[in-house]
């Protein structure tokens, strides 16, 4: 287990020290931002018993981030283009479809389409460079059950299809962002039904404790229904990755601790 | 930019200075009772690699088992890439399966009691693979198959074919009609085979990782492999199985010669029909252990469309295996009974006579039996339900020649 506690440290190493060198310097392309506010939910990893984990009211973009977004980021920050990118923020897979730095290929990955193959790294710079962040998993996670489903019959079947979402995410033929006609009751669209997404501790420390093998769903079902096992191997894919994994299925949208200003932010030069 | 760079070096040398402290201590090789343990430690790494999905001497597609064509043991390099490959598994019903080398089940490996192994596994979940193309075409991305083993050294015309007796197999039968696909997700391999640490070996591994480890194969039998990412109902549902044989390094307890050996895995598919042509995964159907699909090797209808042979008055072996994920199998010859079986394919547990042979989740047994007559034998899990789903499969036995 040395290992894997060490992983977290350079992890956490490399991440902060990123952070105080790539602080954005500009305020680009707006998004919107939707208030999410403060509540509480039951998550299912493992929590003191009887009480739901508490999460402040925040801000976070109504939809993931699509490529003219990204490829907007990647004008005013050549040092996040496919060709300049340094290999310890990203796997070689880093935006592959696209046919050169700052030119999505529309035909297979569409203007609207929410930007992917980008490693955890690369969704950090970009979300600081609006001035914002990536959510944290429990901001993500509350958010996403907000769904207004009061049913549990409604609501398991909804987990069901989730399920089967997980077990067939069509990277090829994404769809465009805000098309799922999934939307929480705050307005947050498409957290499920598009493509899975960063959060900024997608491998909680908890991680290495979960030894992921053939029990883990069993026990972190904690909440014993439809929609924690979904939310298992939502959970488990996550943690399952590295931050310079780049893959078709996972984009990401930001977090803000302050609603959007752009009014004002258009024309400054914040720091 | 140059600042940049700058930056950039100190956090590889912050990155380099992390990484040596994760070298961890690994227990030392030893035997006991003449088995190997204590691996080395598992590396994981992104490779440029886009060459064969499965490279192997002794690898093939089920029913066949490759011969041992040695004498003792041996140490294997065997490479099986997780591809995402949209199969039939039934006329008319297709699905994106998850894949160990392009099919569901996988490649049967063969080895010897006391072979090592030493696995290489990339997860190309998110990379179009095609495995089925004219074999001129047989490149990805305009480059050459290269194989961990020397095999590659007599495939530099590109052509798969000849890395491994499975991909000639699939390229000449191409049954579950392969088509490539995407579905980037992390996955991982457990050999039942292998004596070793899970939290090590069995890691999982992202889209665009490779993982190596080494195993012995201290014990003879017949043994599922299948992926252990979570969830693993989901996983293997999915596709991520297929077995490895581990033929006894003194044989079994036999004073005949067997005249054919077949591998049969018995496995089910939870599909429901998806929005467009295509199936997929049914949660409730999984969870609820009632399967679409239960079928021999991979699909409905297989063992019938292409019968496996044999004359009256021969010894037929068949190494079964019941990869589930969630049923049982009652493994039954329909006109036939089983002369001599080993549970587990281990020569020690043998037993006689035996009409139907239980056989749990990821259990397995090698099976003899003499072909009475010409005519048709039907292979069938005897517990009906999963026969009637497709578990039952035909061995058609020619007249007696010896």
């Amino acid at each position: 287990m040395i290992r894997s506690q060490t992983n977290i440290f350079t992890f956490t190493i490399i991440t902060f020290v990123m952070m105080m060198l790539f602080t954005p310097e500009k305020v680009s392309s707006q998004s919107v931002r939707v208030l999410v506010p403060a509540g509480s939910f039951h998550s299912v990893l493992p929590e003191v018993e009887g009480e739901p984990i508490q999460v402040d009211s925040f801000f976070m973009d109504e939809t993931a981030v699509t490529n003219e977004q990204y490829a907007e980021f990647l004008r005013e920050n050549p040092e996040w283009r496919r060709s300049n990118i340094p290999p310890i923020f990203t796997y070689d897979g880093y935006l592959k479809t696209w046919k050169s730095d700052l030119e999505p290929d529309y035909e297979e990955v569409g203007e609207n389409r929410p930007v992917t193959r980008v490693s955890w790294y690369a969704a950090n710079a970009y979300c600081s460079e609006q001035g914002g962040r990536l959510p944290t998993l429990n901001e993500w996670e509350y958010s996403a059950q907000l769904l207004g489903i009061e049913d549990e019959a409604e609501m398991n079947r909804f987990s069901s299809k989730l399920i089967s979402w997980y077990s067939g995410i069509d990277a090829n033929n994404l769809p465009e962002v805000g098309s799922t006609g999934i939307e929480t009751t705050t307005g947050v669209k498409d957290q499920f039904g598009l493509v899975m997404e960063w959060v900024a501790d997608f491998k909680p420390i908890i991680a290495d404790e979960i030894s992921l093998d053939c029990g883990t769903v069993g026990r972190m079902q904690t909440l014993n229904s439809v929609y924690s096992y979904a939310a298992s191997i939502r959970y488990i894919t996550r943690m399952s990755f590295n931050p310079k994994i780049t893959t078709g299925m996972v984009g990401f949208r930001c977090a803000y601790d302050e609603p959007d200003r752009s009014d004002q932010t258009k024309h400054e030069v914040t720091l | 930019m140059k600042s940049a760079i700058t930056k950039f070096t100190l956090l590889t040398a912050l990155l380099m200075f992390g990484m040596t402290s994760i070298l961890s201590a690994q227990t030392e090789e030893y035997k006991i009772d003449g088995m190997t343990f204590g691996m080395p430690e598992a590396k994981v790494y992104t490779e440029d690699y886009n060459g064969s999905p499965v490279v192997g001497e002794y690898i093939t597609q089920a029913p066949n088992l490759a011969p041992l064509d040695y004498e003792g043991n041996k140490h294997h390099e065997v490479r099986l890439d997780i591809i995402v490959q949209e199969v039939e598994v039934a006329s008319g019903v297709r699905y994106q399966a998850w894949t160990f080398g392009g099919s569901v089940p996988g490649p049967v490996i063969h080895v010897r009691e006391g072979d090592r192994i030493t696995f290489t596994m990339k997860n190309r979940s998110d990379e179009m693979v095609e495995i089925n193309e004219p074999m001129s075409q047989m490149r990805v991305n305009g480059k050459r198959a290269m194989g961990p083993s020397d095999l590659s050294a007599i495939s530099n015309d590109g052509d798969w074919t000849s890395t491994s007796p499975f991909m000639k197999q699939l390229r000449e039968n191409n049954f579950q009609k392969n088509k490539a696909g995407i579905m980037p997700m992390p996955h991982s391999m457990d050999f039942h085979a292998g004596t070793v640490a899970k939290d090590d070996k069995w890691r999982t591994v992202g889209p665009g990782e490779t993982i190596t480890f080494d195993w012995v194969a201290n014990y003879p039998g017949t043994y599922i492999y299948h992926c252990g990412t979570p969830s693993v109902l989901m996983h293997t549902a999915m596709g991520q199985h297929g077995v490895v044989v581990v033929s006894p390094k003194d044989g079994y307890t036999e004073d005949y010669e067997v005249d054919r050996e077949y591998v049969i895995v018995q496995s089910e598919y939870y599909l429901t029909k998806g929005d467009g042509d295509l199936y997929q995964f049914d949660f409730d159907a999984a969870y609820n252990n009632d399967p679409s699909h239960v079928v021999f090797n991979g699909h409905q209808t297989i063992l019938h469309d292409q019968p496996l042979k044999a004359n009256a008055g021969e010894r037929v072996r068949f190494h079964f295996s019941n990869n589930g994920p969630s049923g049982t199998s009652s493994f039954h010859v329909i006109g036939g009974i089983f002369d001599r079986v080993w549970l587990e394919g281990h020569p020690a547990n043998e037993m006689r006579g035996m009409q139907t042979v239980l056989i749990g989740a990821s259990g397995s047994a090698t099976l003899d039996m003499i072909v009475p007559e010409e005519g048709k034998y039907i292979l069938i899990d005897h517990e009906f339900v999963d026969a009637e789903k497709g578990a039952t499969g035909t061995l058609k036995a020619g007249p007696r020649k010896k």
